[in-house]
């Protein structure tokens, strides 16, 4: 006997705004957050550009947390869950305690922290690494900041699938609180730039130069991104009861694992995952509206999830666009930063669009990326996508409360 | 108890045994993992003992193929899987594998593997001139991954990074998959290394608790699926894990402190569970030398508890083995109804407290492998 859940809260902590109404608005702008990376010295580099969070603030967002306490990760995690606390409206006072809790996702951690400690490692030697940061450097850190910002005793889970990281979050908050275990919880990642992730992509001649072109015949790769998503869930009754706003409802998600290849993406492996999403939501693929697109940007990853999305859905899928060509790729907090744009799609009927896009790929046919403009539609069931290194895929699908 | 978990079968890689009989025969005998560590590596250590597998060559365990860029996490989990499927006897095909899956517990991946990647952004001519295969050894879900490519698990793949409380956690989230149609088997447990940057690392951060243990490193795995159907099938049982919970207590609130918590959790767990305190005659304790956070622990389980129930704590002979902690806790007692019928069907609970104000709780009943009542 499933209670019925849904999102009442979105907390976007991104390159294209902070907070649902700046993000939003950047969404249906198509605006680009790809500028010069600043948080480390690029120089040697071949490429130069990422889609870096401008004007965080956190000392301005954070109710109980001292951000000097905490690392990039976890400062960007709380103020997430903070903003989308605030934007679903409940009495912070009412959610405290050990009813509520957090899944939060993550690729790299506390990655700027790690960084600093082996710069000190490699000029000075291990004795020479900060015991500050020793102690912000457990991944689980970032957990913790969001329950000491909310004041939250129940479950504190962290998940990492790499990039597919919060859609896993989204699905274990959906099964905690449909199966009655928690009430409230606060769904979504948070990712940090760091220098050899940078160096990872180029190396691994995944990532493009000026801009993330997804789904264009010249794409050439990723940019990097940062970020943190947060959405707040709670049950259909809880928010009915209180007159919340509500965005969506989480319909249902599926996991699994193309057990392939460390990097590459396998299109049987997404494949499957998707049928597992819809059959668990309870959906077929023609009542999917519109697709939130992994759509890194790299020639494979779009491929391949074309592929696999065409053999789910026929030659003619629904429309399809990825929201990396704004915000880069923000690892861990992706695939929330795509649920927080389908459910705003949902609840304020528009897709967000693929822009950089200039030229149609032959391969890719059938796809429509929602070039370049932000495009108005009722949608009323909408999938999101998450894929990963490691063949580590997480779908999750939404849908307008009838 | 509907929507329990069977332990199926398990594998555990440790600093005093190689598999279930290996590791559980040790307990038994109260051998002691800790080793000169001195010649591990070329860097410095900041102790000189640790609970370390010194001899360990991946080659003797997965062979020579393959095996070249997996870091020592990665090695150690893969080997710890394929114990565990082994032990359980579960043969994986095309009509079981994409609903078998693996939720590895750890800390941050592996440290030492990000910090030598990073590295060499600082140390080469051109900060991009990393080497490629390793990437993927930075990114903390690599040894989940690549249980599933070498063990041909295509079900949900997932890392939990909850540092020393993350095989509960694991459970947890593991439990809940299964409940929900979301996989049918799932292997699940957690991992940690013993490298000199993590041991450097842990010095630091705990620069001012001398009593702390020696570190250790392990992997442990649990072939868990439903506990009815694999009675339904007159399956043997290892265990049933009756409860799981965790929590989050702020250790800086002390209208909530984490011993309250962990004592609320403990509670309700064995309401869960259907059994009382008097029935629990084992408590594996995460206590590993760290004051405030054994202090956490032991005022929770005396206060629940009281001090009836065997203490067994897994750190004395295995060391601090951070991430996989709860792990080690939980294969120590499996071990011990491995080879004992007089357990059978006893109920032990498994605690673990994290510095950051983590608590988990597990109330499993075990079996011997001799055991008819399973």
């Amino acid at each position: 006997m499933d209670r019925r859940v849904v999102i009442t809260g979105l907390g976007p902590v991104t390159s294209i705004g902070i907070g649902v109404a700046a993000f939003g608005a950047g969404l249906r702008a198509g605006r680009s957050g790809v500028s010069p990376i600043t948080s480390f010295d690029t120089t040697g580099f071949p490429h130069v550009m990422g889609a870096e969070v401008r004007d965080f603030e956190p000392a301005s967002l954070l109710r109980r947390l001292d951000p000097r306490q905490w690392g990039l990760a976890s400062r960007f995690a709380a103020a997430a869950a903070r903003l989308a606390v605030e934007d679903s409206g409940v009495d912070p006072d009412r959610i405290a305690g050990p009813r509520s809790g957090a899944s939060i996702g993550t690729c790299t951690g506390e990655s700027q922290v790690l960084q600093s400690l082996t710069e000190e490692w490699v000029r000075e030697g291990f004795g020479a690494m900060s015991p500050h940061e020793a102690a912000q450097a457990p991944t689980h850190q970032i957990g913790s900041a969001v329950h000491r910002e909310l004041g939250f005793t129940g479950d504190s889970m962290m998940v990492s699938a790499a990039c597919a990281a919060s859609n896993y979050t989204i699905g274990n908050a959906y099964d905690l609180i449909a199966g009655g275990e928690l009430d409230y919880m606060i769904a979504g990642g948070a990712d940090a730039m760091v220098r050899w992730g940078h160096a990872g992509f180029y190396r691994c001649g995944l990532m493009a130069e000026d801009a993330c072109s997804p789904f264009d015949r010249d794409r050439t790769g990723v940019l990097a991104g940062e970020g943190a998503s947060a959405l707040f869930l709670e049950t259909l009754d809880s928010a009915v009861e209180r007159g919340a706003r509500i965005y969506a409802e989480v319909l249902g998600y599926g996991l699994s694992c193309d057990a392939r290849h460390p990097v590459a993406p396998d299109a049987d492996g997404i494949a499957r995952c998707i049928r597992r999403a819809h059959a668990n939501a309870g959906v077929t693929p023609q009542d999917v509206d519109y697709i939130c697109a992994h759509g890194t940007g790299t020639p494979a990853n779009d491929l391949t999830e074309a592929n696999a999305v065409r053999d789910v859905f026929g030659p003619t899928p629904p429309p399809m666009s990825s929201i990396k060509s704004m915000l880069g790729h923000t690892m861990g907090a992706a695939s929330g930063l795509g649920a927080i744009a389908s459910v705003l799609g949902i609840r304020e009927g528009f897709m967000p669009p693929t822009i950089n896009y200039g030229h149609e790929d032959p391969a890719l046919t059938g796809i429509d990326p929602v070039p370049n403009a932000a495009r108005p539609a009722r949608l009323r069931v909408v999938q999101n996508n998450g894929f990963a290194f490691g063949g580590n895929n997480a779908v999750t699908l939404f849908g307008e409360v009838a | 108890m509907a929507g329990t978990l069977a332990v199926t079968g398990w594998g555990v890689v440790a600093s005093t045994g190689v598999g279930a009989d290996e590791f559980g025969k040790a307990l038994v005998d109260g051998q002691s993992g800790l080793r000169d560590v001195g010649a591990m590596f070329a860097e410095e250590l900041p102790q000189p003992a640790a609970h370390a597998l010194v001899d360990f060559d991946v080659r003797d365990h997965l062979g020579r193929k393959r095996t070249g860029s997996l870091d020592r996490t990665t090695a150690f989990a893969v080997t710890a899987a394929g114990l565990a499927l082994a032990d359980s006897g579960i043969r994986l095909d095309d009509e079981n594998r994409d609903e078998t899956g693996i939720v590895l517990g750890n800390t941050m991946g592996s440290f030492r593997s990000i910090a030598e990647f990073d590295r060499e952004t600082l140390v080469n001519e051109r900060p991009y001139l990393v080497e490629p295969l390793l990437f993927p050894n930075s990114v903390m879900n690599c040894a989940a991954s690549r249980c599933a490519i070498w063990h041909q698990l295509r079900g949900v793949n997932a890392t939990i990074p909850a540092g020393r409380i993350s095989a509960v956690s694991a459970l947890r989230y593991g439990g809940t998959l299964l409940r929900r149609g979301h996989a049918r088997t799932l292997l699940l447990g957690a991992v940690e290394e013993f490298s000199a940057h993590r041991a450097w690392l842990e010095h630091h951060a705990h620069a001012d608790e001398p009593s702390r243990a020696p570190l250790g490193e392990a992997a442990a795995l649990l072939v868990t699926e439903d506990a009815r159907a694999v009675r339904a099938a007159g399956r043997p049982l290892d265990a049933e894990i009756l409860a799981t919970k965790t929590g989050h207590f702020d250790p800086a609130d002390r209208a909530t402190a984490p011993a309250d918590g962990l004592a609320q959790h403990l509670g309700a767990a064995l309401d869960a569970a259907g059994v009382t305190a008097e029935q629990v005659t084992t408590v594996a304790t995460g206590e590993c030398g760290l004051s405030r956070v054994d202090a956490v622990e032991r005022a929770a389980v005396e206060a629940v508890l009281g001090t009836g129930p065997d203490r067994l704590r897994a750190a004395d002979t295995l060391g601090d083995c951070g991430g996989a902690s709860a792990a080690v806790q939980l294969a120590a007692v499996l071990a011990l109804h491995r080879d004992d019928p007089g357990r059978d069907g006893q109920v032990s609970v498994v605690t673990s407290c994290d510095p950051e104000g983590g608590v988990g709780v597990v109330v499993l009943r075990g079996w011997s492998r001799r055991g008819a009542l399973r």
